[in-house]
Order: C-alpha cells, then structure tokens, then sequence
C-alpha cells in the first residue's frame, strides 16, 4: 500500500506539471490581458496533432518537430489574437463566448484534416526506469523535465526582465503602465500569444505519451482553469503548484475512491477555493 | 414566419420518384466521441449503394431499381436523431433504415419508431436492441450484430478458453456508460460461471491517464486486464498497463493496434475480432476485392483497424436486403422482406444469417499476440 | 402587448403546415425557447453567467419522472415537484454563489463545478437513474375536461402544450422584467457594486433572478424530458449549457422573447445545413464569434430601430 501511495504521489506531480503549463497559460492571459481564453485547450490540441503530423508523417526527428509545432500553435494564437481577441479586450464575458466559439472552429478544423481516428505517434522513448518504490516511464519523465524548465524560464523571464516587469505593471494598472511607456497593444498580444504557445507546447510534450483525439483539450482546459484558481490568479510558480495539487488528488484519490470520479475532485477543489480563500493557496492576500 | 417557409421548402417538396428508387436510411453517429462504429458502417454503406447502382441498379419483379443513401449524421444526439428519423420515415418514406450502433440513440428513437410497426425495417447493432428483439409491437426491429452471451455468441467461449489458459483472476477497466455497464452484466456472470475471480473499475469516456487506476488494479496482481472497448482509449490502456506491469489483456471489443504497437511489452493480447482482414486479404478474394475497391473508392489507406466493425450495419447488409427483396419479390412489401431476410445466409465478406429472434450470427476470428508479436488466428463458424 | 400578437400565427400553424419534421422541430423549438428565455432572465438582464442551467434541466427531467415512478403521481403534479427540487438545490448553489459575492466569471466557473458535480451523481447512482443507460419514459402527460381524459401525445397535441407554455413563460418573465423586481435586476447587471450602495440587496436579487430562471429550466426539463420519451445524463453536460448560451446570444438578449428565435436556429441549423458534419459544427463556431464581433444584440437587436432603455 505504500508503495502504491508513494508511486501515485509522485505520479500525480508529472501529470499535475501538464495541467500546470495549462494552467499557467490561463493565468498569464488573465492575469494581465483579463480575458478568458477557453480555446487554450483547442491550441492545445493543434500543438499535439501538428507534432504527431511532422514526426510520424513528415517524418521529422521528435526533438525538431516540437519547437516547430510551438511555432505553428504561436502563428495560429497571433492570428486568434489579431481578428479576435482584439476586439474583447476587458469584456470578460465577450471574450469567454468568442474563446468558446474558436474551439468549435478549430475542432472542426482538425477533424476535416485527420477525421475521429485517434493518432498514436510511434514511441519516442519507450521503458520505464524502475527507482524502487516507483516505476516511471522514461518519456514521461523527460516531459516532465521540459515542462518543469519552461515553467521556471516563464518566472524567471518575468521577474527580471523588463518585458516580466512591464507585464506585471500592465497587470496592476493599465493605465499606468501606459502612460510610463508600456506598449500595451503589444504587451496583451504578447501574452496572448505566449500562452497558446505554453498549450502548443503542452500537447506537443501530451503527443509522445498518450493518444490523440480532436476533443482532447477540453478537460486539459478545464484543469488548467482548476488549477489556476486554485493557486490564485497571477502567479506563475502557483499555477505549477496549483497543477500538481491537482495531479496529485487525483492521482492519490483513484486508489481510495472509485476512478469515476475522477473528475470531481477538481471540481470541489474549485468550488471549496472559491468560497473560502478566493485569491487562491498560494497568493499573499493583501 | 418565413423563417418556417423556408424551412418547409428545404424540406417538403422533394418530387417522389418511388417508382425507380428504394430508399435506404442510415441513422449513425458520424461525428462525435462515439463515432467509431457510425463512421465504418457509414463508408461501407456508400461503397455497397455506389457499386449496386453502377452495375445498374437492381431487379425486383421484374422491375429494376436503384438505390439511394440517405445518412445524416446524428452526431451522437438523441434529438436530432429522432428528426432525422422522422424526416426519412415521414419525407423520404423510406422502408429500410440501418443503425444506430449507440445506445442512446436507439432509446431516443425507439418510442416513435414502435409507432411505425410495420411500416419499416429498423436494422442496428445498439446492444440496447437485443434486449428489444421478439417484443410486442417490435416485429420491425432486428439487429445486425452478433450477441457476446447467445449460444452462438463468441463471449461464453472465451471466457471459457481463458479457464483453460489458467486465468483465477479478471481485472475488468470499463468506461461509465451505457455499453460498459452492459458488457459487465453478460461477461461477470460468465466469469462467475467458470469461477474465475472477476474485479471491476469504471472510468469517464475521455480519460486518457490510467496510471493510477492500473497501478491499482496491478497491485491486487490479476491474470488478466479486460480493458474498455474502443480504440481510443485502448491504446492508452494498454501501452499504460505495459508500464505497470500487466502485461496480459483480454478483450472482446477494440482492435489489433494497441497489441501490436505494444507486441514488445505484452505477454499476451488476445481479442475477438469480427474478421482479421490482414490475414483474411490473402485467403479471401472478396476481402481481397473490398480492400482494393475501399482504397479506390476513397482514395486513402485501408482502415485496418476500423474494419472489422463493418460487420455491422455496412456493406454485406445492403446487399443481403437487396437479395432478400428480389426473393420476396417486393421493394415494399416489409413484412415479406423481413421474412425473406431471415431465411437467408448471405456469404459476402462474412457468412451472415439471423437467428430466430432477427439478431445477426456470423462467423468470426479470436486473435492471439503473442510477446514479439506472432500472431495466431483462430476461426469460428457459429452453427 | 402589440407584440403579443406575433404569437397568433404560430397558434394555427399547424393547421395549415401538415409537415410533422417541421412541427417537430419546432416543439423542440418551443420547448429549448423556454430554457432560453429563463435563463436570459439571469444572463442577459441580471447579467449573470450561470453555467447550472443545463443541470436544472436535467435534474428537473430526472425528477419529474422519478416521482411519477416512485409516488404515482400525474404528470403535472410530478413537473410541480421537479419545480420544487429544483428551486430547493438553486437556492443553495445560488446562496453559496452569491452570499460569497463571486463575480461573473468565478460564477460561472463554480456553476459549471456544481453542474458537473450534479451530473456525475446521477451518471453513477445507477440504482435510482439507471446511470449512463438512462430511462425510456412511458407516462405521457394527461389533461383532465369535463367527460374526458385527453392523452398528450402526438406532433399535434404536443404543439400546442409546448407553444402555451412558451407563451405563459414569456409572459411571466415580461411581468418580472417591466416590474420593480426588474429594475433590480437591470441595475445589478450594470454595476452591482454601486447597485448595492443605491440599497438595493443585490444577494437577494440575484438569488431571486437565478431560482425564477431555473425554475422555467425546469418546466422546460419535465417537457422536453416526456416529448422525446428518454432521458439521460447528458441533459446535465456543458455542451447543452453551452447550447443555451448560444441561442440566447443569437436570438438577442435585449428581449425577452428573442432567445426564442436562437432556439429556432439552433434546433433547425443541423436539418437545413445538409453538408459534411464537420462543416456544421465549423458554422456553429463561426455563429458564436459573429454574433459576439459584429451582432452583440443578436438578431432582434439587429433588427430593432431603437435601443431599449432595460
């Protein structure tokens, strides 16, 4: 039963770092740009089919093809922005509706080119590695690593770089942050762009551990959205952290309760956060 | 107002031209996370129309007739099922309507449809029709699947094959739905009849994670893993269950894909598989023709793995109706079809008859992978 | 009332139409119109998000038949009792939302938490809902004149049901929406913090605009649930509370009636669009952004020549 409960423990902090880079894509656009963007999931889900496409179709090395689904996820979040998001700006319900709207479009995308079919990407890094009390698969830990350094590369671009801080600026004060010289057009564009990029990446990493279906996203972004609450809007370690409290209830919870609810767990999470500790676990209440 | 004219048009005014045309319906879920069966049946279905009205359509009486397909796509939607239902049976009067394979959508249509006793032919594979077939006012039910428990069903027979193969001890990991709840009522009891100790765990349709529910299903040490029943969660489960550890699976649904994408890691998959067409090409000249004419038709790669499911509700069915209209000597006479499909054994890619309460028994294949991947195909003709 | 004669025609529609796909869809139209209304009622004039509509729905349908089920009532007695489960559960959903002061997108994210909490329940209590199988519904709904019993059953008969009760809706929620109540209602939507200091209880209007709308959800829930003679889980997902949103942004949510012709829309779209599936479902998305982008009102707003002041 240890055994069980440790393996679980640290199994559910891999799965939870995957709902922590969604999560972290949610909070960054709420966080600054203050919209909703429900479509990360669907982002999601173009990053992982375009990297099963160019490594088992086109036939380009796993490695490559990553960075090169990221770019395509970038391209399409530009896009979204540009034609979309742009006219929603600080209308949080608008933009929620639109977001929800561009899932149905690009679902509907993704099934014209590659129909229901699931994908499977041939195995990249098959074996598992077998520390004593804990069996991991190899490529899930190597997912885990990427996912863990983007996400710290994330904090720390943000807290020291000027475009980090300008971002928090912006985040505090719109206006302000205008008038000291902020280019905020840019800025919410940017991080727009970003967090589709973070859910590109995440179903690109998702595509070499688990198979492929058109709706895949839409329980990662409602994760995401879980975990992000959870840990308090607006900060970037938090929704790591918020992911793997996720990932671990989950995970710990399947060898207590039935797997069918599964699910719930999140959810109660949401609703108890909610009510009693609004800002969130892992945020200083002022 | 005029929103409902146009409506009307779109609709209503289609000239009937019932002389020359039988209209065949299909009512399948194309799209959607339960599409899989729908979108088979629906790509042979088109092949079998395409090819009978080329050669010229068909002769009944001394009469001779085309075909045509009506399948909208129900998209998994009991309600706009049931229009769509309404809109073939009402508009188009058509008398021969193949599907639902979901549950769902049979439970959605069925109160309407038992108004129409009589008046149509309703042929399925939704295992919720099996529970239908022989009552009351359902004489225009039949269903177009075989039954895993029926003397001439395939269930019993494995269960019984795993006995001898040692198993004390099933891990069963299901989807919460419908069909789940279904396949645990007819094979728990067949494992209890054999004695073998039958462990269930449910999970949401969607799950792509199984590792903690495999870690703890690894750790009460089954034989066997009877996992759930459509590919998309298959191979997940199984490349999942590998990594834990369990390393033999047992299943009666899926496909051959998730054992051999794994056929390094598992000791044995062993699966009841309607036909095994990679084999079944080389010694069977009409799967052999099927498979070129699939690729010719749609001008892709042959779906191996979904093809097995056209055993239902797909290609050999247009043609046994169209045999059984020109031995009843009717294109609307529905009650002498039936009949007339009944008495029949159509050999097309399967050998297909149905028993006496109109649900389809056919000849299938149980496929064994071995660790490696040989694999061993075992035939089985129901009498 | 000038508008209330646009309701006529409808009434001898089918007496004229003998198309019964057509009627069909729209008692489907009907009866989805009443869950658009109601929930406008919270969305478009207490401007509250709430993702719990679909689960009133589907609670309502449950409950409805299960009382008939389990305690022999009549149809209408059991939609009555649905109405009351209903309202009970939304006043403690609703109580925790807003007794908290969650605001519009945190509401809608806990809704659609309950929601699902809701629907996993009845997904796994298979001995009381028969779970993901769901339940064929025999019973239809009786209507007692003087000499005779009459039996709802039918296109027809089923039409007319649906078509009153749309009316009676619309005709309830125009009382709240013109009476103090709504007034309420509007200047919370505007700004509920400065509603507050204006000392209106903005928790209680909130609470009172969410348990009315989902009490018509409801009605809509015991209806639909015996028109289509199946019920399952599925009535609780977010895809149909999605649905919802959709037709009321479609229809306009300026009025109180507009969500109606997005439930027409809606119900219609997939039987008009006859091309690939994937295309409907693409068109389905396009229709959110557009109306969102460039038709915020919806249709009736799109057409009406002057702004309301509600």
């Amino acid at each position: 039963m240890l055994q069980l409960f440790v393996g679980q423990l640290l199994n559910g902090v891999i799965v939870g770092t995957l709902y922590g880079i969604i999560a972290l894509g949610v909070t960054l656009t709420f966080g600054i740009t203050g919209i909703v963007n429900f479509a990360l999931g669907a982002f999601m889900a173009i990053g992982a089919y375009t990297s099963w496409y160019l490594t088992d179709v086109v036939g380009i090395a796993y490695p490559v093809a990553v960075p090169l689904a990221v770019l395509v996820v970038a391209v399409f979040g530009l896009l979204a922005d540009q034609t979309l998001f742009r006219f929603t700006r600080n209308n949080l319900i608008n933009g929620l509706i639109v977001s929800i709207g561009l899932i149905s479009v690009i679902q509907s995308v993704l099934l014209m080119l590659w129909t229901t079919t699931p994908k499977n990407m041939h195995y990249i890094l098959p074996g598992v590695l077998n520390l004593d009390l804990f069996i991991v698969p190899k490529m899930k830990g190597v997912v885990f690593l990427v996912l863990l350094a983007v996400i710290l590369a994330t904090y720390a671009a943000l807290t020291r770089t000027w475009a980090g801080r300008a971002a928090y600026a912006f985040a505090q004060a719109p206006e302000a942050a205008k008038l000291m010289g902020v280019r905020t057009g840019f800025l919410q564009t940017g991080v727009v762009v970003y967090s589709t990029a973070l859910a590109g990446l995440g179903g690109a990493l998702y595509a070499s551990l688990y198979s492929l279906e058109v709706s895949m996203g839409s329980s990662y972004i409602l994760k995401g959205f879980e975990a992000a609450i959870l840990a308090g809007i607006g900060t970037v370690m938090g929704s790591l952290m918020g992911g793997i409290v996720l990932g671990v209830t989950e995970a710990v919870g399947s060898i207590f309760f039935p797997q069918a609810y599964r699910d719930a767990y999140g959810l109660v999470f949401l609703v108890l956060i909610l009510l009693f500790r609004p800002s969130g676990l892992f945020v200083r209440t002022r | 107002m005029f929103a409902a004219a146009t409506l009307a048009t779109c609709f209503g005014i289609a000239p009937a031209k019932a002389q020359d045309v039988v209209k065949i319906g299909e009512i399948e879920a194309q799209t959607g996370a339960l599409n899989t069966y729908g979108w088979m049946s629906s790509q042979g279905m088109r092949m079998a129309v395409e090819e009978i009205n080329k050669a010229g359509g068909f002769e009944v009486a001394g009469k001779k007739y085309k075909l045509q397909l009506l399948n909208p796509d129900t998209q998994g939607n009991p309600q706009q099922a049931l229009i769509e239902l309404k809109g073939m049976l009402e508009q188009d009067h058509a008398k021969y309507v193949f599907g639902p394979f979901l549950t769902n959508i049979y439970k959605g249509i069925e109160p309407y449809a038992t108004g129409f006793d009589g008046k149509f032919l309703l042929i399925g594979g939704a295992t919720a029709i099996h529970f239908d077939l022989g009552k009351a006012q359902h004489g225009y039910l039949m269903r177009s699947w075989n039954w895993d428990a029926g003397p001439s069903g395939f269930g019993s027979l494995m269960v019984a094959n795993l006995k001898q193969r040692g198993a004390k001890k099933v891990a069963m990991l299901m989807q919460n739905d419908a069909f789940g709840h279904v396949a645990r009522d007819i094979y728990a009891p067949l494992f209890q009849k054999e004695g073998i100790q039958f462990d269930e765990e449910w999970f949401e349709p969607g799950t792509t994670d199984f590792s903690s529910v495999l870690a703890k299903i690894a750790a009460g040490k089954p034989d066997y893993l009877f996992p759930g029943y459509s590919d998309a969660v298959l191979y997940d489960i199984v490349r999942q269950a590998t990594e834990v550890g369990l390393t033999k699976i047992w299943l009666v649904r899926g496909s051959l894909g998730p054992g051999l994408k794994n056929k390094d890691a598992l000791d044995e998959y062993i699966i009841y598989i309607p036909k095994y067409f990679e084999e079944a090409q080389n010694t069977e000249p009409k799967v052999k023709k099927f498979i070129a004419d699939y690729k010719a038709f749609y001008k892709t790669d042959f779906p191996y793995d979904q093809a097995p499911l056209c055993s239902s509700s797909c290609y050999d069915h247009v043609f046994m109706l169209v045999e059984a209209m020109q031995k009843a000597g009717s294109v609307d006479d529905v009650a002498k079809v039936k009949q007339a499909l009944m008495s029949i054994t159509y050999k097309g890619l399967w050998e297909t008859r149905y028993d006496e309460t109109g649900e389809e028994v056919i000849n299938f294949d149980v496929v064994d992978i071995k660790k490696g991947g040989n694999i061993e195909v075992s035939h089985f003709t129901p009498k | 009332m000038r508008a209330g004669l646009l309701w006529l025609p409808l009434f001898v529609v089918p007496l004229v139409l003998h198309n019964d796909v057509v009627l069909t869809i729209l008692v489907f139209t009907f009866i989805l119109g009443i869950l658009a209304v109601s929930f406008n009622l919270i969305f478009g004039y207490t401007g509250q998000l709430s993702m719990f509509h679909a689960a009133a729905f589907g609670i309502a349908a449950y409950a409805t038949h299960l009382s008939m089920a389990h305690l022999g009532v009549s149809f209408w007695v059991g939609m009555a009792i649905a109405v009351v489960v209903v309202t009970a559960i939304s006043l403690v959903v609703g109580t925790i939302c807003f007794r908290f002061k969650l605001k519009e997108f945190y509401f809608a994210i806990v809704t659609l938490a309950f929601s699902e909490m809701v629907r996993l329940i009845i997904l796994n209590w298979s001995s009381f809902t028969n779970g993901s199988l769901g339940i064929n519904l025999t019973d239809k709904p009786t209507v007692w004149l003087p000499g005779e019993t009459i039996v709802i059953e039918g296109t027809q008969m089923w039409y007319y049901l649906s078509l009153v009760a749309l009316v009676v809706t619309v005709f309830v929620c125009t009382r709240v929406v013109h009476s103090w109540m709504g007034r309420c209602f509007a200047a919370i939507r505007l700004n509920d913090e400065l509603a507050d200091t204006l000392g209106i209880d903005v928790f209680r209007y909130k609470l009172v605009s969410f348990l009315i709308g989902n009490a018509g959800a409801a009605v809509a829930g015991a209806l639909y649930a015996f028109y289509l003679s199946y019920i399952e889980p599925d009535y609780l997902a977010v895809d149909q509370s999605l649905a919802i949103v959709a037709m009321v942004l479609l229809g306009g949510r300026d009025t109180v009636a507009g969500p109606v012709i997005g439930a027409f829309i809606l119900t219609a779209l997939p039987h008009v669009i006859n091309f690939s599936a994937e295309s409907r479902i693409f068109v389905y998305g396009l229709i959110l952004i557009f109306t969102i982008l460039v038709m915020p009102k919806g249709i009736t707003g799109a057409f009406a020549r002057r702004s309301r002041v509600l």
